[in-house]
């Protein structure tokens, strides 16, 4: 018992003096638990996604779209877009012809067309159209849930001015007026109120039809969708009658700008992310062999060799990209047999972001046997390191969940681009040339990596 | 062929070799005898090219040796302390790795894989994996690693820790052999047995000094003395202790007793006065004194603390 007692004593004594894995064993529960929190709004009460950049034309003078519009500015997931600019700098209003390119550009993923027809003549109904570039599931899903709510909630007034518009269409406009004034005097003498006030209101389209809308919220509005291709899934399932009824009166073009004619969306979108994430856990593995090898006496057999210190390091480097080259490619194969995802009609740019991403995530490896001390320590802060990137660099979850400072973070990881690279290729089915801005930016993660990777080993003794 | 000039190398506020400076002539078989911490490692590391001193200069044959000189080691080969092999690879796939990084390759490289797998007794393990190799055989090929590429000075940093007897000798032997074919060795070891069988010239090493250097009957005659009586600490010895405090040396270490006489003094008047105290004469040993007993004379140390 007493050797026991020794024993266990021993470690934590151990454990102590290594300060490095005490800080990674306290430190990473509770970044992740930070960065868990914001997604599922444990931190504050007012959560929910912020700041997914939205596009609005609003090519209708109808005063109710301007509300409308004013109605998705107010709403705090979403950033509205609904100015351009020229190439003079002056800027301009959007048009529905400027979306697409936006769009393709990934200027913003989602866009909301009001048109001039938004309360026809011809049906009962509105009219919008929604563009986007569902690249990231969960946001599109959040996004469609957010416009429904806004719209349903803003529509009752446009709404009851088609019912008008329709009615004065049919009656002509004389009669019209005369029906209007008679249903008003009939409200009012049998509820009471001003007759010349009741008949305005209903001129102005207000049954009241809004009391219906309120509240209206379907039960999880980021499980519904309305940009779904098939009419029957976009009104359904209503999560209340009201719901029901304004679903099949709204009329919603949906226009898919990007991953139209990817075979397996789903899988597609979440290969990248994946793959990045079992990437960097790869190759931090690849760090714990550095510590392996300098501790058993093997770099030292090695560089009394005529072997360069600069040489046995980037042999390691290059271990570590082909090791993640060959684990990328094997992820993609079997998604493509799992899940049917396309990789043959992009191979070579496959192949080509794959190459830039395994040597950011080979540099990485290397950063993390440069600073940490010894083995424990690696294994330690690659966990942190790996965690922290996928969470924050949109592995997970879309970047929009997070506040805007961790989004901004986000952007310097390396799984960010890699992701972008990878949906860049599979997704948006880009060509080289347009690939080459995502490679250039891996490549610059990996040179600045490797060079303070290989500063700091330089200066460190190589081995104990 | 290898020369230190006032070589001093620092971990920080440690000192672990202090202004050494050293000669090693082609073909000597040189033993560098100290005890944990002494700075042999240290010492081969920097014939090595490993690390770089941080005042002096270590030459071969007139050339700096030198980390940034990848060149100056070819001439070299080093046996590291630790077991310096991949576990997971097998002998032959250990002995082609470091082959190669020395640039042999093709015939060559499997003549001299087989010569040097047959010559330590490993050729028939030559695919087994060096992880299922015991202690000893893991030695061997540790040795015959640095061999493969023919250098003109072996440094072998106690190449023996943890081994059988029978490998042990099988090393000796082997070890032997390539010093009569003409290859230099530097031996270093903290068992004076290993130097006093092994060594033409031993340096003794203690604290990242060399406080002796010679042959082994050079460094024995620095003695005062010529005979040691050794005997265990006990009520009555310790009284007899006392009493020869004035006729030598004497030192207790390690619960015994280290007499050296003086060389006037008789050993009779010993054997009369450890008579009188009741001490029977079959605790007493007496000895020509030992590599042991040059060390603990210079630095008032054992080998083994
Ligand atoms: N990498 C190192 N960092 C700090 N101190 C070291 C290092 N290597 C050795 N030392 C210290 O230097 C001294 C000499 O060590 P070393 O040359 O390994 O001795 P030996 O091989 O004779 O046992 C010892 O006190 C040891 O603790
Ligand atoms: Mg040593």
């Amino acid at each position: 018992m007493s050797v026991i007692l020794t024993l266990v004593r021993k470690d934590i004594a151990n454990f102590r003096r290594n300060r490095a894995a005490v800080v990674v064993t306290f430190l990473v529960p509770v970044v992740l638990i930070y960065i868990f929190g914001w997604v599922f709004g444990l931190n504050q009460k007012d959560t929910g996604p912020t700041g997914i950049r939205i596009a609005v034309v609003n090519a209708s003078d109808n005063p109710a779209a301007a509300k409308l519009v004013d109605a998705l500015k107010a709403e705090k997931a979403f950033n509205v877009i609904t100015t351009t600019t020229n190439p003079d700098k002056s800027t301009r209003p959007l048009t529905e012809e400027d979306l697409r390119p936006m769009i393709e550009d990934d200027r913003f993923r989602y866009a909301v067309v009001i048109p001039a027809d938004v309360v026809s003549t011809k049906t009962i109904g509105l009219h919008l159209k929604i563009f986007s570039d569902p690249r990231n599931d969960i946001e599109s899903q959040t996004v469609n849930g957010l416009l429904q709510k806004t719209i349903f909630s803003n529509v009752p007034q446009l709404l009851g001015q088609s019912l008008q518009a329709r009615a004065k269409d049919f009656l002509g406009g004389g009669r019209f007026t005369q029906f209007n004034r008679g249903i008003a005097d009939t409200v009012a003498s049998a509820f009471g109120g001003d007759p010349a006030a009741i008949q305005r209101t209903i001129e102005s389209g207000s049954f009241g039809l809004d009391r219906l809308t309120t509240p209206a919220k379907p039960a999880d509005p980021s499980l519904r969708r309305l940009d779904s291709t098939d009419p029957k899934a976009a009104a359904a399932p209503p999560a209340a009658p009201a719901d029901d009824f304004f679903s099949r009166l709204i009329k919603i073009d949906d226009v898919q700008v990007v991953g139209k004619n990817v075979r397996s969306p789903a899988a597609t979108r979440l290969v990248g992310g994946w793959a990045i994430m079992f990437l960097l856990f790869a190759v931090s593995g690849g760090a714990t062999a550095y510590f392996d090898e300098a501790n058993t006496g093997v770099f030292q057999r090695i560089l009394s060799a005529p072997v360069s210190r600069a040489q046995l390091l980037w042999s390691r480097f290059f271990y570590g990209v082909l090791l993640g080259l060959i684990q990328l490619l094997s992820m993609f194969v079997a998604g493509k047999f799992m899940y049917g995802i396309d990789i043959f009609s992009h191979l070579g740019n496959l192949i080509a972001i794959s190459i830039f991403a395994a040597a950011a995530c080979s540099s990485f490896g290397m950063l993390i046997a440069a600073l940490a001390p010894n083995a424990a320590a690696a294994n330690g802060l690659s966990t942190l390191l790996v965690m922290v990137m996928s969470a924050t660099g949109g592995a997970w979850f879309p970047m929009s969940f997070m506040p805007e400072f961790m989004q901004k973070i986000g952007k310097f990881t390396v799984v960010y681009w890699s992701m972008e690279g990878f949906l860049q290729v599979l997704w948006a089915q880009r060509t080289f040339v347009q690939l080459l801005p995502t490679l250039g930016i891996l490549l610059g993660i990996t040179l600045a990596v490797m060079f303070v990777a290989i500063w700091r080993l330089n200066k460190k003794a190589i081995f104990a | 062929m290898l020369s230190l000039r006032s070589v001093t190398k620092r971990y920080g506020a440690l000192t672990a070799l202090d202004g050494v400076s050293l000669d090693i002539a082609r073909g000597e078989f040189f033993g560098l005898l100290g005890p944990n911490g002494a700075g042999k490692s240290t010492l081969m590391s920097l014939a090595a090219g490993l690390r770089t001193p941080d005042a002096g200069a270590l030459t071969l044959d007139g050339i700096v040796i030198s980390p940034a000189d990848p060149a100056s080691r070819i001439p070299m080969g080093l046996v590291p302390q630790s077991i310096a092999l991949f576990q997971d690879l097998s002998a032959e796939q250990n002995l082609r790795v470091f082959g190669e990084l020395y640039g042999l390759h093709g015939a060559e490289l499997r003549t001299r894989i087989d010569e040097s797998l047959a010559a330590v007794g490993l050729a028939e393990r030559r695919k087994d994996p060096v992880k299922n190799f015991s202690g000893g055989m893991q030695r061997r090929l540790n040795l015959i690693t640095a061999l493969l590429h023919r250098p003109k000075l072996l440094l072998c940093d106690e190449p023996t820790v943890g081994v059988d007897p029978q490998s042990r000798n099988a090393i000796f032997d082997y070890l032997e052999k390539c010093n009569r074919e003409g290859l230099t060795i530097i031996y270093s070891t903290h068992y004076m047995e290993e130097a006093t069988r092994l060594c033409s010239r031993i340096g003794i090493i203690d604290h990242g000094k060399i406080h002796a250097l010679g042959t082994l009957d050079e460094l024995l005659t620095r003695l005062p003395f010529e005979e040691e009586i050794v005997f265990p600490v006990s009520p009555a010895s310790d009284a007899l202790a006392a009493q020869l405090r004035n006729n030598g040396e004497l030192a207790t270490l390690d619960g015994r007793h280290r007499f050296r006489p003086r060389p006037d003094f008789k050993l009779s008047a010993f054997y009369a006065q450890a008579e009188a105290l009741g001490l029977p004469p079959r605790n007493f040993t007496a000895a020509r004194p030992s590599l042991e007993a040059v060390f603990l004379h210079l630095t008032g140390r054992t080998l083994r603390e």
